[in-house]
């Protein structure tokens, strides 16, 4: 879409500014227009859920992001900053403005209250909303930026078009997803700019623009790890290449110091940089570079004997070095090893950390990642110091995100660079020559590609000089239909990965996940509103301090929306908090009361999707549930429990008495076995899994249903208190020694059934 | 849009809504009671509907009240049972009887239940119009069932009523006796109790009366079988208790069940004139005499096997062991003890409440927002006693306080001070959501449980230490280099120029 819009003015522009000979400044108002409409369109296509849906803020973590700038905004900074949140993780209780990348909050906060200072008295929300599709241009003209010092300027504009619009970054910055991500991308591509701006004139003034640029996306996201280890790779990968500079020196040194000083400024980061092993290559690089320009120095100034008695020196401090070093990070690593052993499933559950399939490439890239090794091919052809940082940044980006899905996100940008550079590098040979050999433009092409071959004479204008000799060569055996049918063949690309774009941006990344559609035969849509139903439900009926209990998945949403304390959330950091949650929904009903009364839980909030065959319930979560715990409780809790003999997750009949008397199954399915769906169905059929239950005769003793949404999405049960009395467990004892005669009258019985109704009515 | 609007983000919800939010948790709520700087809630209380029928009584308004702290919505009282129990010695009575002779035989016990001020009214059990509740309301403050061969109560009591009149905060008296009649097994299984069956007695061959017929079923009970409580049972005394009825066994795990009076060891519950065929329900030291129950919402309930225990004949009967040489007694002990029980079960005895709670930091005297860690606090609670219709002060030396946050992190013994019990405690180096908990739980009185709910919050930015000794070194270089960075940029400037000169 965008990059139509982008290529049509392109083409407008172009045709008159061929008119004009070739002004400097139609130039930059042709490229301004240009990002402007790539910004425009960025912006727009991400507001499919707002205008579907409204103006509401997404799935979870963007709740919690929500509800601290809320906080932000209404406390100021300094109590946010000093926020300890005594509703999150009850009882432990979180300190929010520690554990914070507070980048983003400040952000919105900073314009919330730009706007109302100018008196547009905006509401915080809209601010959050709107935040990551504004951030979508900027990333695009940081894209434009950056492309440009690598490349060509109508590469740059390339690049910017498609980032505007590329699903894979669109997935996390629609409008409401108000996540760290919407900026960290801007923050990153930014910081690549400034670095690469850098690199090339070696100036201590851009470094440190960089720094501060760095210093934002520290404060936005946890990826600016990824910087930090980039950046000396790619000075290392120069010392390698030989081509170590002064350019390099100052801007590496500069940046390094600077950057790591003003990273250290940011609470949730504090020490971490000069702590943890992945900040350690930054470091070492630093020492790495300030030796080699130390021995740069002396080689000048001493004699060859001498240099090779320094030349020993160093490689005993070196080796003295990796030595400690090693032991240092094997230390390091062990901690490593232990932090990632105990985490294992609760990182393991969470879907973005799952690998990356090769369908989710295409899917969120399209024709770029089939143009992306071309791109990257030519620049190492054409290689120098940026596209070095380009060729590295593309790989190690592949590579991230083939481990994880998230990681996508980290990728998209060069990708969408090295596509633009791809991109450009063809229509420049395919159409750029035409007129650089005053060939007459309406001879081979028409009218249309005239217009477009004239709009990317830009692209030529500022590479020509560097290429032209292989052009030359190149070009002398291409007839014009062969450039007309290769020009097409490309702009049908792009036309095709516009509409995926869109199409991808409407289907796949526009639903809120608070709020959910489905849509009947005949087209039409219907709103599933359960969560905000019930949380609303809690807001209005619960007590305000009261606790609910859920899945962590929710704990965000519920203090969000429900505003009520939880005692999980999404900032899993606490694993044994966690698993005592998994152990309370995974046990039978009693075990699992003495741990909400040791929890002082109120309620216990779960998802159930059996009734509208909503697959991302908690029976579907419940596995998870299970191996967390068994973690922690490995005496109490065996998943091996939960599986048929055949080793079979089933909720039928023949699923696993553990199963099917545990809370987490009695309180999804409780009642469920006296509601039939319709006609071809026995009652009690879960529509997610396909199966009529196995347990229809669920009864609880500690807790009673509170709350079950329309489409039963979302059950809410109250924990009730120790009975008042405790009865005995059966009956008393009759030995029948004495047989003994009843005389039940039925006057008797009648009297007491109206006792009975009586009592209830009161 | 549906939520969130500005001004209701959080925790600035205000306690009127939470007022009618609580109707569905109990019907009998009215209301919240202020008590000093905290809110006492509701949801405790809302159990315990004698406390709720107390304040009735008495005409006292309540209404929602708001503190500074509660607004901040840090600070808040959980439940404060007990608080304003009512003071029993004005209780109407429903007495139900079997027929209206025993009101004559047991003249003696209901002639001191009437002094002492309860409005008893005499019905027989069968008796059409009983009724026990009507409009939601309790008729009655207490029950006393001597009616124990009831096959059906009459009007509308049943088991069911009589259990909703316990969990309403009711206190039931039940005598039984060997026609023990089923809906009485009912009451007692429903209260963790189970009765023998009709028709059987407690026998002791070692322990009856000189009196005993010959079936052995006219016990002595021995004073030291006696539940260690003076509370329940009145002071010790040596006077033997006589006994004649059904026996009961109790779920030893059951924590509120109390063995008041049980059977001396030899003794055992079983039909007196059938051969035994099989094993006695009861035997030896499990079979209970009387039992008690005091509910989770302090209602008690006072089940005796033997009505005769209260009758006029026993109370003044001569007694001793048929075994030879034993002490002979010109009066039992069953009036000092049927007194003391229909004091404690009615609630003129060993009745607690907790009155006002407060915290703050010491020095200060309003509770702050948020404790911050190892701070010292003071914590202070008052604890009142009901005696002779008043509340008084509580004198008791072993009230704990516990500072929970799942583990209690503080466990002290709270020291009388005037008319409250205080301490003060350093706070622990954790933060997180903390309860002042005091759960003082005692044979014979009612438990006494307040837990108070407050936030304890890491360090602010500006009070971490500023200037730490251990750190002069690196204050020192950092000014040493930006001297010697100023130095080094004027020689080097100056030396340029020199060199440009030359």
């Amino acid at each position: 879409m965008a990059e139509a819009d982008g290529k049509a003015g392109c083409g407008r522009q172009g045709a008159l500014a061929v008119g004009l000979s070739q002004p400097a400044g139609w130039r930059s108002l042709l490229s301004i227009t240009i990002l402007f409409l790539a910004w425009l369109a960025g912006f727009s296509s991400r507001l499919f859920a707002v205008i579907r849906f409204e103006s509401v803020i997404h799935e979870f973590d963007p709740w919690f992001n929500y509800r601290s700038t809320h906080h932000l905004t209404t406390n100021g900074f300094y109590e946010f900053l000093n926020w300890f949140d005594e509703r999150a993780w009850y009882p432990l209780g979180r300190i929010v403005g520690g554990t914070v990348y507070p980048g983003l909050m400040v952000t919105a906060g900073l314009i919330h209250y730009t706007l109302n200072l100018l008196h547009v008295t905006v509401h915080i929300r809209d601010v959050c909303v709107f935040l990551a599709p504004v951030f979508s241009g900027l990333t695009a003209i940081s894209t434009f930026l950056l492309t440009g010092e690598l490349w060509s300027q109508g590469a740059a504009l390339l690049a910017a078009c498609f980032i505007a619009i590329v699903p894979g970054y669109i997935s996390r910055s629609v409008a409401g997803s108000f996540d760290n991500e919407g900026i960290a991308i801007f923050a990153l591509q930014f910081t690549y700019y400034l670095w690469v701006k850098s690199i090339k004139t070696g100036s201590v003034f851009w470094t440190i623009c960089c720094c501060l640029s760095y210093f934002y996306m520290v404060s936005a996201w946890g990826g600016y790890v990824f910087i930090i280890n980039l950046i000396p790779l790619h000075v290392f990968v120069l010392l390698l290449m030989q081509r170590f500079s002064k350019r390099v020196y100052i801007a590496y040194s500069t940046f390094y110091i600077v950057g790591l000083v003003l990273s250290m400024q940011i609470p949730f980061v504090g020490f971490q940089p000069i702590r943890t092993s992945e900040h350690m290559a930054a470091a070492g690089v630093f020492a790495l570079l300030q030796a080699y320009a130390f021995l740069q120095y002396l080689k000048d100034k001493l004699t060859r004997q001498e240099r090779q008695s320094l030349f020993y020196l160093g490689v005993s401090i070196a080796a003295l070095a990796v030595f400690l070093s090693v032991i240092y990070l094997s230390f390091i690593g062990e901690h490593l090893y232990n932090y990632a052993k105990i985490h294992i499933p609760i990182i393991a559950s969470v879907s973005e950390h799952q690998p990356t399939t090769w369908v989710s490439f295409f899917f969120d890239l399209h024709i770029l990642v089939c143009t992306f090794p071309a791109g990257l091919w030519f620049c190492i052809k054409n290689i120098n110091d940026e596209r070095v940082f380009v060729a590295l940044y593309a790989i190690s980006a592949v590579y991230f995100a083939g481990v994880m899905v998230r990681l996508m996100l980290t990728l998209t940008p060069v990708v969408c660079v090295l596509s633009a550079i791809a991109f450009s590098s063809i229509f420049e040979r395919y159409l750029g020559d035409d007129t650089k050999r005053e060939n007459p433009p309406s001879e081979d092409s028409g009218d249309e590609d005239d217009r477009r071959n004239s709009g990317n004479l830009y692209d030529k204008a500022g590479k020509v000089r560097k290429h032209v000799s292989e052009q030359d060569k190149a070009e002398d055996g291409l007839g014009p239909n062969i450039k007309s049918i290769v020009t097409m063949l490309m702009l049908m690309l792009l036309l095709m990965f516009a509409v995926h774009c869109t199409w991808v941006t409407s289907n796949a990344y526009s639903s809120p996940s608070v709020v959910l559609a489905s849509y009947n035969h005949d087209g039409s849509r219907n709103i599933l509103d359960d969560f905000r139903e019930a949380y609303y439900w809690l807001r209005q009926n619960t007590n305000e301090h009261a606790r609910v209990m859920s899945w962590w998945d929710y704990g965000y949403q519920i203090a969000g929306m429900a505003n009520r304390t939880t005692l999980v959330d999404n900032n899993t950091w606490n694993n044994s908090h966690i698993a005592l949650v998994g152990k309370a929904m995974s046990s039978n009903e009693s075990v699992a009361y003495d741990i909400m009364r040791m929890l002082d839980v109120d309620y216990v909030l779960i998802i159930f999707g059996g009734v509208i065959g909503y697959s991302g319930d908690d029976i579907n979560k419940f596995l998870w549930m299970v191996r967390i715990a068994e973690g922690e409780h490995p005496k109490d809790v065996r998943e091996s429990d939960y599986f048929t003999p055949q080793g079979e997750f089933r909720v039928d009949k023949a699923g696993s008495p553990t199963l099917l008397n545990c809370l987490m199954y009695k309180m999804s399915y409780y009642r469920f076995g006296e509601m039939q769906l319709d006609f071809r169905t026995p009652p009690g059929f879960d529509r997610t899994r396909n199966a009529e239950i196995g347990n229809k005769d669920i009864k609880f003793q500690h807790l009673e249903e509170a709350f079950t949404s329309e489409h039963w999405l979302v059950r809410i049960y109250k924990v009730k208190k120790l009975e008042n009395r405790e009865p005995l467990g059966h009956k008393p004892r009759v030995t029948n020694t004495i047989p003994k005669q009843k005389h039940t009258s039925k006057k008797v019985r009648v009297s007491r059934n109206a006792a009975a109704a009586g009592y209830r009515v009161m | 849009m549906f939520l969130i609007d500005g001004e209701t983000g959080r925790g600035q919800a205000s306690l009127t809504p939470a007022l009618a939010r609580y109707d569905w948790l109990s019907r009998r709520v009215r209301g919240y009671v202020p008590v000093s700087a905290d809110v006492v809630q509701g949801r405790k209380m809302a159990m315990d509907g004698s406390a709720m029928r107390g304040i009735r009584k008495r005409g006292l308004v309540m209404s929602p009240s708001l503190s500074a702290g509660f607004s901040s919505s840090v600070l808040f009282v959980l439940s404060a049972a007990l608080l304003l129990q009512v003071v029993s010695g004005d209780g109407k009575t429903l007495v139900l009887l079997d027929n209206p002779n025993i009101r004559d035989t047991h003249s003696i016990f209901f002639r001191s239940l009437a002094d002492r001020g309860f409005d008893l009214t005499f019905k027989t059990a069968d008796d059409p119009s009983l009724s026990l509740i009507k409009y939601g309301q309790f008729l009655y403050d207490h029950l006393i069932i001597f009616s124990p061969s009831v096959e059906d109560f009459g009007g509308n009591i049943n088991v069911e009523t009589i259990t909703a009149f316990i969990d309403g905060g009711g206190n039931v008296l039940v005598a039984a006796s060997s026609d023990i009649g089923d809906p009485l097994r009912e009451l007692g299984s429903e209260c963790g109790i189970e009765f023998d069956e009709e028709k059987t007695a407690v026998i002791d061959h070692h322990n009856f009366d000189v009196s005993d017929p010959g079936e052995h079923t006219l016990i002595v009970a021995d004073p030291e079988n006696l539940l260690k409580a003076p509370t329940i049972v009145g002071k010790p005394t040596e006077k033997p208790i006589l006994f004649k009825g059904v026996g009961m066994v109790a779920d030893p795990d059951n924590p509120l069940v109390l063995d008041i009076l049980t059977g001396s060891s030899t003794s055992y519950s079983y039909f007196p004139d059938r051969p035994i065929t099989q094993y006695p329900h009861a035997v030896g030291k499990n079979t209970l005499l009387i039992a008690g129950l005091q509910a989770r919402n302090n209602a008690r309930v006072v089940f005796s096997g033997s009505l005769h225990f209260f009758s006029d004949a026993f109370f003044n009967s001569p007694v001793q062991k048929a075994t030879p040489g034993s002490k002979r007694f010109p009066q039992t002990g069953n009036q000092e003890l049927a007194e003391a029980l229909s004091r404690w079960v009615f609630k003129e005895a060993g009745v607690l409440r907790v009155g006002a709670v407060t915290h703050h930091p010491v020095g200060e005297s309003t509770p702050p927002a948020a404790y911050t860690i190892t701070d010292l606090v003071e914590y202070s609670i008052v604890i009142e006693m009901l005696s002779e219709g008043r509340w008084v002060p509580f004198d008791g030396d072993d009230i704990q306080l516990e500072f929970v946050r799942i583990d209690p992190f503080v466990r002290t013994y709270l020291k009388k001070n005037g008319g409250k019990y205080s301490v003060q405690f350093k706070l622990p180096d954790v933060y997180g959501v903390f309860q002042f908990k005091v759960d003082y739980n005692r044979l014979g009185y009612t438990h006494l449980y307040s837990s108070t709910q407050v936030s304890v919050r890491p360090l602010q930015h500006t009070q971490y230490e500023r200037f730490i000794p251990s750190a002069y070194p690196y204050y020192a270089s950092v000014f040493s280099m930006m001297a010697g960075l100023f130095i080094f940029s004027v020689v080097f400037l100056h030396m340029k120029e020199k060199e440009k000169s030359d």
